[in-house]
């Protein structure tokens, strides 16, 4: 039966290409899109954490989390909670750095602990009006202590090269607050604020009474809050769920039209199959198998157009710099599964067509 | 050529339109262990051609005032008349006479509106045992060999072991053996394009065969061949009958197809005509 199934659709290799190629491209959306969504959550959870934190407060309803701007005042209103054993700001420049783009320049406090807990490999600590390199970066860029490091376009002496243990940090650069508000043109503003908590606090406890004393922020914990929390994220979300559906209609209807002109076509080759003692329901999955078949091999195209398309996709959204997507088994299963459902739900209509057909009226007519 | 007429031999059971009890024929199917088959090939039945003997497998059909429109034409009217087991029966008549219908609602292609037809006593048309019926009964051959294109020899003359369920290695095997018979076993991997029209209707016949079916129906096995091609298939499609002791229903205007069948049933705007419907004797 699959012999049968692959050589009747080697008989239009051109109709079946193309059938194959319209499916090919909502499955490689759906795998782009499902990547970048990916991607988003990676930058997101590496976002949360920085500095050891347990929690991060961002503005809430933003396209992401490196776009919250907070003021200033906040800080010291959320030390002032029990709960909360320190706080520190942070300033995120995003694309910052011209020769990577994907580097991330933070602003933080000189004696917070995010920047006391770098560890310095060479050089000098953190110091006003000037920036401290992650090894990663550093190694990239071939920078050392004394040489500088231009940070949209402001060129920064580099007083030293840290390790942190966490890729964004080691792959960016540190600046003192002041400087980086200056930079980013808002002097009372940050991005974020990393907390720690007091021992034997409730996570989930902190966050809601963070959230509810502090009106249009958000305490976002792990990745799956800043993937919910991100509006990016949620419009990506709907977007693929968007698709998918459109992929289901459009996909399906290529895909019953294809096979309903087959069946048209070869309607005394299945008055043939029935004349040979086929029974109807062995002929309706041949035409059902075909469908799949196509669909089947549009979703393998897919899979590959939309892996190799999903890297050109976050630079043709200008977010190439901090998010990198992610291919994970789960957009490929998805992309797969959607593909093989195309095949099923445009194929049933030909298939239950051609259990109607009268054998002896299928070969007269063919 | 001298045009050979026979009588059906001895229990054939040839009988005219008027049905018989299907208890009779059924019992004179199933009670004959061996059975003495007319002579095949082109005039040798009367050189004394030596009888043949196969196993007497062949169905019996029963076509009991069966009627059929298409749309508002009336393609057959009443027609009525049994094959027994191991005949062979020429359908003949002008075009729109009704022989492919009739060869439609034998074989179980097709729903009667009125009228039943039987073989071995059971009715060939319900829904769900048609397919079965056709698969476990019949085998077809048609005018246009209908072979798939994109399948070797070998593979078409497997497509009905497919719909048996049959798996694949038995089903190469099977099907080697049948176009061996039919003497295409050099050509088991090429695709019908690479045939000839005689070659071609030789794997329509093997495929008709591979089921072992108990009845053969032909619908102008030979009308699209030339002469000498069509003896030959027509030869081949009569001795793989002959060996199988199969019944055979051959609708064909060709005339040695009626020369050599055992009954010549003649229909005339949907209807058998009797004058035309008797054995044929020989001289």
């Amino acid at each position: 039966m699959i012999g049968l199934i692959v050589s009747n659709l080697l008989r239009r290799p051109g109709r079946t290409l193309l059938t194959a190629l319209g499916v090919a491209v909502g499955v490689a959306t759906i795998v782009a899109l499902l990547a970048l969504t990916q991607g988003l959550r990676n930058t997101a959870a590496g976002l949360v954490h920085l500095g050891g934190g347990d929690l991060g407060v961002f503005q809430s309803n933003v396209s992401d989390p490196t776009a919250s701007v907070l003021p200033a005042s906040l800080v010291g209103r959320l030390a002032d909670k029990p709960y909360v054993a320190r706080a520190t700001p942070l300033v995120l420049l995003v694309s910052a750095v011209s020769q990577d783009p994907a580097a991330i320049v933070f602003g933080a406090q000189t004696n917070g602990f995010f920047a006391q807990r770098l560890i310095i490999e060479s050089g000098q600590p953190l110091r006003t009006g000037a920036v401290v390199v992650g090894d990663r970066l550093a190694a990239e860029l071939h920078v050392h202590p004394g040489s500088r490091l231009a940070v949209d376009q402001h060129p920064l002496v580099v007083t030293g090269i840290y390790h942190s243990g966490v890729l964004f940090e080691d792959q960016g650069a540190v600046t003192d607050l002041a400087t980086a508000q200056a930079i980013n043109g808002h002097a009372a503003e940050e991005t974020d604020v990393v907390v720690q908590l007091a021992p034997g606090t409730s996570l989930s406890a902190a966050r809601a009474d963070i959230t509810r004393n502090f009106p249009g922020t958000q305490a976002i914990a792990d990745a799956d809050d800043a993937a919910r929390s991100g509006a990016n994220n949620v419009l990506i979300s709907k977007a693929i769920l968007a698709i998918v559906v459109i992929a289901l209609i459009v996909g399906g209807i290529g895909v019953t039209n294809t096979a309903s002109f087959s069946v048209l076509e070869r309607r005394s080759e299945f008055g043939l199959l029935a004349a040979v003692g086929w029974s109807s329901l062995r002929v309706a999955l041949l035409v059902l198998g075909e469908g799949i078949g196509t669909s089947l091999l549009g979703a393998m195209l897919g899979l590959i157009i939309g892996v190799a398309g999903s890297a050109l996709l976050v630079q043709a959204l200008g977010i190439g710099g901090y998010i990198s997507p992610s291919i994970t088994a789960w957009a490929l299963g998805e992309g797969l599964l959607v593909g093989v459902a195309i095949g099923v739900f445009g194929g049933i209509y030909p298939a239950w067509r051609v259990t109607r057909m009268r054998p002896a009226r299928a070969l007269a007519r063919g | 050529m001298a045009r050979a007429r026979r009588t059906s031999p001895p229990g054939r059971g040839v009988v005219g339109p008027v049905p018989r009890p299907m208890s009779k024929l059924v019992d004179e199917s199933t009670t004959r262990a061996v059975r003495v088959s007319p002579q095949l090939g082109m005039g040798s039945c009367d050189a004394g051609h030596p009888v043949t003997t196969g196993t007497a497998r062949g169905a019996v059909v029963s076509v009991q005032q069966v009627s059929k429109r298409h749309g508002n034409v009336p393609a057959l009217r009443d027609v009525n008349f049994e094959v027994a087991s191991g005949e062979v029966v020429a359908v003949t008549g002008r075009s729109g006479s009704g022989k492919s219908t009739l060869l439609s609602l034998i074989g179980g292609l097709d729903q009667p509106d009125s009228g039943t037809v039987l073989i071995d006593g059971r009715p060939v048309w319900t829904s769900r045992a048609s397919a079965r019926s056709r698969r476990e009964l019949i085998g077809f051959v048609f005018q246009a060999h209908l072979l798939i294109p994109t399948l070797s020899a070998r593979d078409n003359v497997a497509v009905p072991l497919i719909g048996a369920g049959v798996g694949r290695r038995a089903r190469h095997a099977r099907a080697l053996q049948l176009l061996e018979e039919v003497g295409l076993a050099d050509r088991a991997v090429h695709v019908p394009a690479e045939l000839s029209g005689g070659e071609r209707q030789r794997v329509a016949v093997a495929r008709a065969l591979v089921l072992e079916p108990r009845l053969l129906l032909a619908d102008e096995p030979t009308g699209a061949l030339d002469t000498e091609t069509s003896t030959r298939v027509l030869d081949l499609l009569l001795a793989a009958r002959e060996r199988r002791g199969m019944t055979a229903i051959i609708v064909s205007y060709d005339a040695e197809v009626r020369t050599r069948a055992d009954r010549l049933l003649t229909l005339r705007d949907g209807q058998l005509d009797d004058s035309e419907t008797a054995p044929l004797a020989l001289p």
